[in-house]
């Protein structure tokens, strides 16, 4: 798949900016992977549609809640399922009560191919709680846009008709103090999810601070 | 085109592909393989013998070659305890059994050779060089860094068939190790020898998490999860690889005790 390697929001990673963060962050832990994100990115507020044909107000619904959000499409052959199925593995590792404070939110960026059923049967393969989010080309780019991540591209249709689609290859994940300090992009282990999330988890919402 | 088959980073096609380097490795060893053992059969080295052999050439041809090595290289971390087995405990001793009068014969016994060779026949060397080499080959970061790369595959490959010529050796030619190696030994020698890759099958086994980037983030194989796949993959190592040694040294078991003397049967070591 073509996927982003540098992106607005990538900076290099650096000890200054870890230290800004678990100070920030009431002095949770903060994560060992990752790329941090220097400011803090905003828990953004976007409707799409989930894939029960109903508006989801992102904002509203994940506000408090560690949110992993990710762009991508169901025929990704690679970065996608692999991304994805590796927060799930993780995320089934927990508690039942750490996995009810966490959301996976997945948006489409190919909303030509992937239809809401598509989409939940897809999700499916990984747990039945994630959330699949679908808007038209251009409500999905200003949704990306806004969370400074550059657009999705079609690649050129093969012989077949079949084509890919270039993403970012990147985990954003808001904490409960409704910011993303974070970034995971595609080559995050299992291990390095397992390490990390109980650490993110342990972020207390924004007026405990 | 790739010459050795390593990790590519595509999804997984069932499309053939053609490895160039797999194709000549198999045809040196087909032709080393060959002189031997038309030295062997006029040594009277059974026609088994010679059949057992060339069943090992192409073993290691479907180890190395489609699907199995590419599928080992870059998707299914159960295809590559396959391999290892493959590699380094079946083939190596069908190859030897063919071939073991005349490796015996022309082992070098003088100079620095000789002593080189005396040294890596010895079953407590060899024992132990065939571990290192299982150990080393099976560590995370040697496995992340060597099998993306072609070479890195290729060595890889190469140390499993090595240290499994190494670790049969004295099983099976025998010479020029010392006369005290007899059958009651060689099976417990192989019992012993063989308790690493026991141990590291079960680290596969109790993991919590996939040992290894490289099939971790391989492009997906179809309702298998990589966690599932190592679990696979310590199953084979432990069941398949306990089969063959325990099936080999059950062969020897009754060899010995029946007083049977077949091609298997360690020959009596070459004496000054």
């Amino acid at each position: 798949m073509i996927s982003f390697n540098r992106m607005p929001l990538l900076r290099p990673r650096s000890v200054l900016i870890a230290a800004a963060f678990a100070l920030g962050a009431c002095a949770a832990p903060a994560p060992r992977h990752g790329v941090p994100l220097e400011p803090g990115l905003p828990r953004p507020s976007f409707t799409l549609t989930d894939t029960r044909g109903a508006p989801y107000e992102f904002g509203r619904e994940t506000r408090g809640v560690l949110t992993f959000l990710f762009f991508g499409y169901t025929n990704c052959p690679d970065v996608c399922p692999v991304h994805v199925a590796n927060v799930a593995a993780v995320l089934h590792s927990l508690s039942f009560e750490d996995q009810q404070k966490a959301r996976f939110v997945f948006v489409t960026t190919d909303p030509a191919r992937d239809s809401l059923p598509a989409l939940r049967t897809w999700l499916d393969h990984f747990d039945r709680t994630f959330v699949g989010l679908r808007g038209d080309d251009i409500e999905v780019t200003r949704v990306m846009s806004a969370i400074g991540l550059p657009p999705a591209v079609r690649g050129v249709s093969g012989p077949d008709g079949r084509y890919e689609v270039g993403h970012p290859a990147t985990v954003i994940v808001f904490t409960a103090d409704d910011s993303a300090h974070v970034l995971y992009p595609f080559g995050t282990r299992q291990a390095d999810w397992a390490e990390d999330i109980p650490r993110l988890l342990r972020v207390r919402p924004a007026k405990e601070h | 085109m790739q010459w050795w088959c390593s990790a590519s980073g595509k999804p997984w096609t069932w499309d053939p592909q053609f490895y160039p380097g797999v194709w000549v490795a198999t045809a040196v060893l087909a032709l080393v393989f060959y002189a031997y053992a038309r030295r062997a059969r006029a040594m009277g080295a059974s026609r088994l013998a010679y059949w057992l052999g060339w069943s090992g050439v192409g073993l290691v041809w479907q180890a190395l070659d489609w699907p199995v090595g590419p599928l080992a290289a870059g998707y299914l971390q159960s295809a590559h305890a396959l391999q290892f087995l493959s590699l380094a405990l079946v083939a190596p001793p069908l190859l030897l059994v063919a071939v073991r009068k005349p490796l015996a014969a022309s082992l070098p016994t003088a100079g620095a050779a000789g002593r080189m060779a005396a040294l890596l026949t010895q079953p407590m060397i060899a024992g132990v060089l065939f571990n290192l080499v299982a150990i080393a080959t099976h560590m995370p970061v040697v496995v992340d860094t060597l099998m993306p790369s072609q070479a890195g595959a290729f060595a890889i490959d190469v140390a499993w068939v090595a240290g499994g010529l190494v670790l049969w050796w004295p099983v099976i030619v025998g010479a020029p190790a010392r006369a005290w190696f007899s059958v009651p030994v060689a099976m417990l020698y192989l019992f012993l020898a063989t308790l690493v890759h026991t141990g590291i099958a079960m680290v596969m086994l109790i993991r919590e998490f996939p040992m290894y980037a490289i099939y971790e983030l391989a492009p997906p194989w179809p309702e298998w999860s990589p966690l599932e796949d190592q679990h696979l993959a310590g199953g084979v190592m432990e069941l398949a690889g306990a089969a063959v040694i325990f099936g080999i040294i059950t062969v020897m078991f009754f060899r010995w005790s029946g007083g049977v003397a077949g091609d298997v049967a360690p020959p009596a070591p070459p004496r000054d």
